[in-house]
């Protein structure tokens, strides 16, 4: 390591510390690769980005000191190849490999793969992803560390027989229904099968089995209890290499679809700061007795009758650390390569953490992704025509679209994250609706509308949380309804707008030949006069 | 420029197929309806006519994007009488009008009074926004009168060219 010495810097404490590297490979895209490049610009460090071909053009290769091309647009041709990403880091010098969320970033075998060739993994060590990627492996470990665990099983169902399945049929009614069939290997839902009642079982475990199997290569599966209606609600972890552990506050990710996040905000409302403490002191038990460092992230249940529930650990940098940040004015990625550089916890970390169970100010985050909610929220990608995302006080946006940028069909459809900062909730929640006001996005269908509807609905503002639930968009989003509301409103704004003089003269041609001459003086001119009489 | 405004002029909505939710039927809308309410309207580029005389134009109303196809009502009426017609009519006999479906200039005229035309042959052209469109014969017959002549600007429904 290199030491830089920077005028002006040393006044702000994460500066006053040496850059842990110099020069960094990015294995990621989109707007977590921008998010951690800027930090990499703040602390002095070299960036090396990866860019599949739907990306030449992405931002997060213009963001970078240097860019190196993987391959075709999927990403098992790109940014799944673990092999050539440590090629691509060793070829441009760089120290480490930062996998940021998703691809990559919780495969055991890349983070040791990358250790092996002698980077630095920016993560928890291959081990603890390894056993916390098992779900029974993590529902044991929490047992062990004293976690309530939601109730289930702990070593894989055997289901190959008629007899094992009778006997896991009898350990399901023990359990009781509904409940879960879900993936050893899990994630993202796959795997996954909601059972009614003893006589749906056989086919779900079956079925689940079968589905793990194509999507892991592993089809061990096991029950869990549904608790519903839950909360989801996380907590923020970061360690170091001698093992000390904190947490820097949770998150409430109540409101999901398909069971992925859509909005997420900090504090978890209505908490008291005993329940703040037992959930804290809870994941810290977790990760402690995983061996897990770095960054990473505890998930919970929480019912109505105030009991938290173990779910899993996450071994990486969440989509939603963005909040944490903005509350606790923590740098989460600048600490996580300081943790993986083998520094102990900064002060700084540990002042949060001593904080951590009487927050101050509160954080919402929405996701904005190129999907319909008005279909079920189905991806739609395409060429974004107009962008406009917010700012002022208190506002966050990470993005890597620009005006015009196409969003690949390869890849998440999450675009942009909104987040926005106040003194409490409905602090935040006022400028989270402000904000939403100025964004403006053309081109294509975006989940504005139930991100706008969310912070308007007074059931959201709820101070004490008691209507979050996992079942908010189910239960109270008709995307439909919501859309018809407004299709009149669209229809005349489209009438006057198409008989104002002062537009139609913008009025573009369709064919590409016409938009590059567009520039032309006497054609804009025959232009306007063909608008003007348009319609009679 | 001053009609383009007045509360009698109306211009049909109709979302197109890109959009559209199930059971999207026709909005009329008069011109210089104002915008009700309190919404966040995004409206973008106004597209050229196509060849039906049609625009189409992108809005996001509250986040929501909605496709549009902007026609003028009388036009609309006119396109759907002459479809009738013309599937009324098609390859038997009496006389026929074929009127302008845009507004626009002529800019070329391909046949004379007298002249014998089959279906589908080309009778002349309108230009608009830099535009030509061609007008054919919807079924043979004799060209009785030819009204437009080269240059003209022909307004919508003007009469063109009458077949016999």
């Amino acid at each position: 390591m290199t030491s830089v010495t920077r005028p002006g810097a040393a006044s702000l404490r994460k500066d006053s510390r040496t850059p842990p590297f110099d020069r960094i490979l990015v294995a990621n895209r989109g707007e977590i690769a921008v998010r951690i490049i800027r930090t990499c610009r703040e602390l002095g460090i070299e960036t090396v980005a990866l860019y599949s071909d739907a990306d030449v053009d992405a931002l997060h290769v213009a963001a970078a000191d240097a860019a190196v091309r993987l391959g075709p647009a999927p990403a098992g041709e790109s940014y799944l190849r673990g092999e050539a990403i440590i090629e691509a880091a060793l070829e441009t010098g760089a120290e480490a490999i930062h996998p940021g969320y998703g691809f990559l970033s919780e495969r055991a075998s890349f983070a040791r793969a990358v250790t092996d060739a002698g980077l630095v993994f920016i993560g928890p060590r291959a081990s603890a992803i390894e056993a916390l990627g098992d779900k029974l492996v993590a529902r044991r470990t929490a047992r062990a560390a004293d976690v309530p665990v939601v109730p289930g099983t702990f070593e894989p169902s055997p289901i190959d027989r008629a007899d094992q399945i009778e006997a896991v049929v009898a350990v399901a009614e023990r359990i009781g229904f509904p409940l879960f069939v879900k993936a050893a290997a899990g994630g993202g839902g796959r795997g996954m099968r909601r059972v009614e009642s003893a006589t749906d079982l056989p086919a779900a475990l079956a079925a689940g089995a079968a589905e793990a199997l194509a999507a892991f290569g592993d089809g061990s599966v096991y029950l869990e209890r549904e608790i519903r209606p839950a909360r989801h609600i996380e907590v923020q972890l970061l360690g170091d290499e001698g093992g000390d552990v904190v947490a820097l506050g949770e998150r409430d990710c109540s409101v999901q679809r398909r069971h992925q996040k859509l909005v997420e905000e900090t504090p978890a409302p209505g908490l008291s700061a005993d329940e703040r403490a037992e959930l804290h002191a809870m994941a810290v038990r977790a990760a402690r007795a995983a061996g897990l460092h770095n960054a990473a992230t505890a998930e919970f249940l929480f019912d109505p009758d105030r009991r938290f529930w173990f779910l899993e650990v996450n071994a990486r940098l969440q989509v939603e650390h963005g909040v944490t940040e903005l509350v606790t004015d923590l740098d989460l990625v600048a600490e996580q390569m300081w943790l993986a550089a083998g520094e102990p916890l900064s002060d700084a970390v540990r002042e949060v953490a001593a904080m951590a169970t009487a927050p101050g100010r509160h954080a919402v985050e929405v996701r904005l992704a190129a999907e319909d909610p008005g279909r079920g929220f189905a991806p739609v990608p395409g060429r974004v025509g107009a962008w406009v995302m917010p700012s002022g006080p208190g506002v966050r946006v990470d993005t890597a679209i620009r005006p015009g940028e196409r969003v690949p069909p390869d890849y998440d459809p999450m675009i942009a994250k909104v987040m926005t900062v106040g003194r409490d909730r409905s602090a935040a929640l006022r400028r989270m609706r402000r904000a939403l006001d100025e964004v403006v996005v053309s081109g294509i269908q975006t989940t504005i509308p139930f991100h706008r509807a969310l912070v308007r609905d007074p059931a959201f503002a709820v101070e004490t949380g008691s209507t979050l639930s996992t079942d908010w968009v189910g239960e109270r989003w008709d995307g439909p309804r919501d859309r018809a509301g407004v299709a009149a409103v669209a229809a005349i704004a489209a009438v006057a707008s198409a008989s104002d003089p002062a537009r139609r003269t913008e009025a573009a041609s369709l064919r590409k030949d016409d938009r590059a001459r567009a520039d032309s003086g006497w054609r804009r001119a025959g232009r306007q006069a063909a608008t003007e009489r348009w319609p009679r | 420029m001053a009609e383009m405004t007045s509360p009698d002029r109306a211009v049909r909505v109709i979302e197109s197929p890109v959009t559209a939710q199930p059971d999207e039927t026709p909005r009329v809308i008069a011109a210089g309806t104002a915008v009700p309410g309190r919404h966040q309207i995004h409206v973008g580029r106004l597209g050229a006519l196509d060849i039906d005389g049609r625009r189409t134009i992108e809005v996001i109303a509250d986040g929501w994007r909605f496709e549009l196809v902007l026609e003028d009502e009388t036009r609309a009426v006119l396109r759907e009488r002459a479809s009738r017609v013309r599937g009324a009519v098609a390859g038997a006999g009496g006389p026929l009008e074929i009127r302008a479906i845009i507004p626009g200039r002529v800019a070329s005229v391909a046949v004379n009074p007298g002249d014998r035309v089959e279906a589908g042959q080309t009778l002349l052209a309108v230009e608009a926004m830099k535009m030509q469109n061609e007008l054919r014969a919807p079924r043979s017959g004799t060209v009785a009168r030819m009204p437009a002549t080269t240059g003209a600007t022909v307004e919508l429904g003007d009469v063109l060219v009458v077949l016999e």
